[in-house]
């Protein structure tokens, strides 16, 4: 009896453990950078297509994500409210700055953000490129939907053909972000 | 019988008991105890009955504290509190677990030992009511009139027929039974389901576990607060708490978006109950999947929506007033409602926090209280009624460095004020419209009015399901193991009291657990109906035998001249009975002649 | 829906009218103990005595010290003398099982005290009933939304479950105890806790309430039976235990009176029986809707937790009974600790333990 019932007990363990293994399987077609789960990128042909969207900047006028198709695309999505935004908001300006010339655009979704904090913080870190204004998370969903995002901020590279490249999911650093740029751009 | 008899000397499966006394242990002499016979006496030691009982008493007293201490699972706001006011108890308690008292492994050990002891007594039981099932029922005793219910009485019948009218009798009712060829007793059971019963109840328990494990393993909890006019899609970064199970990803959460068009909240506005909510509607526009139609529905306290596999409930809601600020350049720099939590005092008293980081040339922070209905009581405002009829926030203003630029994140619910200087000397009391001005050209904030939010419970729990189905499988498991009674019933015929004077019919019975109680009514009521039964397969006339003896014998031989023989051996249901008495009288009557 | 105030006071004044009634009652049931009809009771009870002492000790084919008569009657302390039923052969050979004697035949045999507490207890109860009826009425809604409505409606069902035990197991001798608690608890909850009919917190508004707290409410009246018969169990075991040392004087007027200790055992095992499903199915009630208001099935909010516990020390007193060594005393031990659980659950974790489900509206 005993022995029986070790052995059911070893059995459903065994099929516990398999069926755990097989469910939290890795995917190819991911690196990480510097080894830095964070911050990743999509080897070529294994990139996620970004959905298109059509938002309302910050200043009140209509933009669609598809008029950015040709031209690498760093899509921020940020918050005035959040903190490590605030932190990173000036690493950005300075890539933006430096990979001007190169055909690098920047643009933000503002997250569950108000024109008039976002105006604010955008005036505060002299952040000229446009924001989209995201407040019920709608263009996030269907970013997640591709790419994994569990907070703001994240930042997502898009390359010329509209397939998201590379993404650092929390605040960016100046070495990941230019890494990422230097691949793809 | 009731369950009070020892068990060893239960006719019933005595086996059945077996693992009620502690088997002797390795101290037993003997021969050497190696481990297979350690790890037997063990398991023998879990399954038996007294560490079961010992286990449920751990399992209730296990769960005393975490009913009386603060759970970091349901308020671990209360479990700060503690460790504010017991900073020296607390970090003990909580290396001991007793602030998540439910996943402490300890708590884990306790039930799944019981669990362990339930399946370790569960099977083994299953099995020998299967074998029981198929097995017939035992002997039938000698003596019946020791069984706990007994009865006796006498029939005209010859024993086997007797014995055969019994058996037809029990059979319809029901009963198993069991008649050997030779002898005239007939065994008959019944009620095996009660066992069947019992062992579903049993593992019906074992599956409301497991689909609790299936519950945390695969479902998930989310918050959301909204503000009225407010929307938003569920993805994880729009949700306020995220709490998901050991194998749930971002990815499985459901696309669907909700709108919080308008909130109501009415109270009652006299009597006894004043200020008690009366009534809860939330109207909600959502939509199943981007750029699906958009359905509205109305939320409640008892009806949540369904969508996409989850569920949102509609938790609780509050106030947000709404401000404006203007700062030193002349710049708007805040416009929105600032959702303010009602606190303990009642009446929907809220407090909360305006943040305004981009404000030039100095961050701005304001502590403020919103009092819905409010009254100067000696000073002090206070809120005498939950409903916003007389609206006012008292602000106190703060100029600084908020700690927002770099760090952790901090709750928006709270100003940190350690690298902030106060620019108000004393709360300042504004209705709504009014502005506060601040000093030394800073600008100003303007309390602009107010709307509600709700805050919304996002769950999705795949054992919910499976657990009910459990829970109704138990109780129906325990209804059965309670209302039936395993009971046997025994029949001996033999002829007697005395040779020639009939068939004396023993009857006799025992239950084995009467939970409900009425085995004595039901033999009772066998009892007689067997007696009746005899009466009516025997001849005609009932009067006892002896009164047949006094009257004329010519009669009698009459009757007997149809076939004597055949009827002793036709069935007694046929109409031959008449002569069988008549067979009778006349040796009885010569008997009693002599 | 405003609260029909009329009703309210028409609903108090039945109660009221029950409480007197009830007392009455017990009086009369005190009063068969003093002056009721003696001998035949203690008779009976002790043949019953015997009777389920040998059927317990004697397993079968052992010897048995009832064997010679033939033992088989219902646990029915009727009328002694031989009992037969018509339609046995004279010569007396063996005899038939008594079909019970009717109940109200029974009850009339037992004296003009039992006659007179009985009838007292059935119309207090109906007084009751119809307050606990009226109440609803009142409110609009099922009676038993806070502290005082609950516990006027368990008595209640205790009270009416005391009653079909009393008619079923001829069990007035145990009036006394079971009336005079439900006496003595309505009777506190109508000065201490009393609340003036109102209306719900829409948390509450669904029809689970009712299902759940209904529920509730029927279980813990049985069990305040139950509990009330554990302790008379436990005072005649004591006393019986301090007779067989030597301590105490036999031939207790009252101890007499009482139905066998192995009768109250059973009776009260069987009390728990019938409650015990119900706070099953009030637990799973009470998930669904807690499910329905806060999102989750079980969430060990307090209330949840002891009403858990409660349950896990029932079951223990359902184990214990099948455990050697823990039949008898230390069985009730373990169902008045359940049943001091579910007292605690109601007045010390309800009123002041903070948790969702504090709506208990005293104070």
């Amino acid at each position: 009896m005993v022995v029986l019932a070790a052995a059911v007990l070893a059995g459903v363990l065994l099929i516990v453990v398999l069926a755990t293994g097989w469910a939290g399987s890795g995917n190819t077609g991911v690196t990480t950078i510097d080894g830095n789960a964070g911050a990743v990128l999509y080897t070529a042909g294994h990139r996620p297509l970004a959905p298109e969207f059509t938002g309302t900047t910050l200043t009140g006028s209509t933009l669609s994500f598809s008029s950015y198709r040709g031209k690498v695309v760093v899509l921020n999505f940020w918050g005035s409210w959040c903190v490590p935004c605030r932190e990173e908001a000036s690493i950005l300006a300075a890539v933006a700055a430096k990979y001007q010339s190169s055909g690098v655009s920047f643009l933000g979704v503002d997250v569950r953000d108000t024109t008039a904090g976002a105006l604010a913080f955008a005036h505060s870190f002299h952040v000229t490129y446009p924001s989209v204004s995201d407040q019920s998370s709608a263009i996030t969903l269907d970013f997640t939907a591709k790419v994994p995002i569990a907070a703001t901020p994240t930042t997502l590279v898009v390359d010329r053909t509209g397939h998201i490249a590379g993404a650092v999911f929390g605040a960016v650093t100046y070495p990941e972000l230019t890494a990422i740029l230097a691949k793809v751009a | 019988m009731t369950d009070v008899r020892a068990p060893e000397t239960d006719p019933f499966d005595a086996a059945a008991e077996r693992d009620d006394q502690p088997r002797p242990g390795p101290s037993s002499p003997g021969a050497a105890f190696g481990l297979a016979d350690w790890l037997k006496w063990l398991w023998r030691q879990l399954t038996s009955m007294r560490i079961a009982l010992i286990l449920l008493f751990l399992l209730a007293l296990a769960s005393v504290p975490g009913s009386m201490l603060p759970q970091q699972g349901g308020n671990p706001a209360g479990v700060q509190q503690y460790y504010t006011s017991h900073p020296a108890l607390a970090p003990w308690l909580n290396r001991l677990g007793l602030f998540n008292v439910f996943a402490a492994p300890w708590f884990a050990a306790i039930y799944l030992l019981l669990f362990a002891s339930l399946v370790g007594c569960v099977v083994p039981r299953t099995f020998r009511l299967a074998g029981s099932a198929r097995t017939l029922p035992p002997r039938a005793p000698r003596n019946l009139a020791r069984l706990p219910r007994s009865a006796e009485y006498t029939t005209a019948l010859p024993p086997r027929e007797a014995v055969e009218v019994a058996a037809r009798v029990l059979s319809g009712r029901g009963f198993r039974l069991r008649r050997p060829d030779d002898e005239d007793w007939v065994s008959a059971e019944k009620g095996y389901l009660r066992e069947a019963g019992n062992l579903l109840f049993h593992l019906a328990l074992l599956g409301v576990l497991v689909s609790v494990a299936l519950g945390g393993l695969f479902g998930y909890k989310a918050d959301r607060l909204l503000v009225q006019g407010q929307g938003f899609a569920d993805t994880v970064s729009a949700l306020d708490e995220w709490h998901p199970g050991r194998f749930v990803t971002a990815a499985d959460l459901g696309p669907f978006t909700i709108k919080l068009n308008r909130f109501d909240a009415s109270y009652v506005a006299s009597g006894q109950q004043r200020g008690q909510p009366s009534a809860f509607d939330a109207r909600v526009t959502y939509t199943e999947q981007p750029g699906g139609p958009a359905r509205t529905f109305d939320l409640d306290v008892n009806r949540p929506l369904s969508v996409d596999g989850a569920k949102v409930y509609l938790i609780g809601h509050g106030y947000a007033p709404q401000f404006t600020v203007t700062d030193g350049r002349g710049h708007v720099v805040y416009s929105q409602a600032t959702p303010f939590v009602a606190g303990a005092s009642g009446n929907f008293l809220s407090e909360g926090v305006v943040k305004v980081p981009d404000a030039q040339p100095e961050q701005l922070g304001f502590t403020g209280v919103f009092v819905p209905t409010a009254v100067n009581v000696g000073g002090t405002l206070e809120s005498v009624f939950p409903a916003a009829d007389n609206p006012v926030v008292s602000l106190i203003a703060y100029a600084g460095n908020l700690g927002e630029d770099s760090g952790p994140s901090q709750s928006v619910y709270q100003l940190d004020t350690t690298a902030m200087h106060r620019l108000t000397t004393s709360p300042q009391v504004l209705a709504p419209g009014q502005s506060l001005k601040l000093p030394d050209g800073r600008g100003r904030i303007t309390f602009t009015g107010y709307v509600p939010w709700v805050s919304l419970a996002i769950t999705h729990d795949p054992g919910q399901l499976p657990a009910l189905i459990c829970g109704i499988a138990a109780l129906g498991g325990l209804l059965l193991s309670f209302t039936i009674r395993r009971r046997r019933i025994f029949v001996r015929a033999r002829t007697g009291p005395s040779p020639g004077r009939g068939t004396t019919v023993q009857v006799g019975g025992l239950a084995r657990t009467d939970a409900s109680g009425g085995f004595e009514a039901e033999f009772a009521g066998l009892a007689a109906e067997l007696k009746s039964a005899h009466e009516q397969a025997a001849p005609a006339p009932s009067a006892p035998p002896t009164q047949r003896a006094e009257s004329a014998p010519p009669a009698q031989s009459a009757e007997s001249a149809p076939p004597a023989q055949p009827a002793e051996s036709a069935p007694p249901t046929q109409p031959a009975p008449p002569t069988k008495p008549a067979q009778q009288q006349p040796a009885e009557h010569r008997h009693e002649g002599e | 829906m405003p609260v029909n105030v009329a009703l309210g006071h028409v609903s108090n004044a039945f109660l009221i009218a029950a409480l007197v009634i009830y007392s009455l009652s017990v009086v009369a049931f005190a009063g068969d103990f003093a002056f009721g009809r003696p001998r035949r009771a203690a008779e009976a009870a002790r043949g019953q005595q015997a009777q389920d002492h040998a059927a317990a000790l004697a397993p079968v084919g052992a010897a048995s010290a009832a064997g010679g008569p033939a033992p088989a009657g219902p646990g029915v302390p009727a009328t002694p003398g031989p009992a037969t039923t018509g339609g046995e052969p004279a010569d007396g050979a063996g005899s038939m099982p008594e079909l019970e004697v009717p109940a109200l035949r029974a009850i009339r045999e037992a004296g003009r005290w039992v006659v007179a507490a009985v009838a007292l207890a059935a119309v207090g109860a109906a007084a009751h009933t119809t307050a606990v009826i009226t109440r609803g009425l009142a409110v609009h809604r099922a009676p038993w939304g806070n502290m005082y409505e609950f516990v006027t409606a368990l008595t209640c069902v205790a009270a009416i479950f005391f009653l079909f035990a009393l008619i079923r197991y001829r069990a007035w001798t145990l009036g006394v105890f079971v009336m005079g608690a439900v006496v003595v608890t309505l009777g506190l909850a109508e000065t201490l806790i009393y609340t003036a009919p109102g209306d719900l917190v829409p948390a509450l508004q669904s029809y689970w309430l009712d299902i759940h707290v209904t529920a509730m409410t029927l279980a813990t009246g049985i069990f305040f039976v139950s509990a009330v018969l554990g302790f008379v169990y436990l005072w005649v075991d004591r006393y019986t235990r301090r007779v067989a040392a030597g301590r105490a004087a036999p031939g207790n007027g009252i101890v007499r009176r009482l139905p066998g200790i192995e009768q109250l055992d059973r009776l009260t095992y069987r009390t728990i029986v019938f409650g015990f499903p119900v706070w099953t199915f009030g637990v799973i009630a009470g998930a669904i809707w807690a499910d329905q208001a806060w999102g989750r099935y079980w969430g060990w909010d307090p209330v949840e937790t002891w009403a858990f516990i409660t349950w896990v020390l029932y079951a223990a007193f359902l184990h214990a009974r099948a455990t050697a060594g823990w039949r008898g005393r230390r069985a009730h031990y373990v169902q008045l600790l359940g049943f001091v659980s579910l007292i605690f659950n109601i007045l010390v974790v309800q009123v002041f333990i903070a948790g969702m489900h504090s709506y208990a509206g005293v104070g």
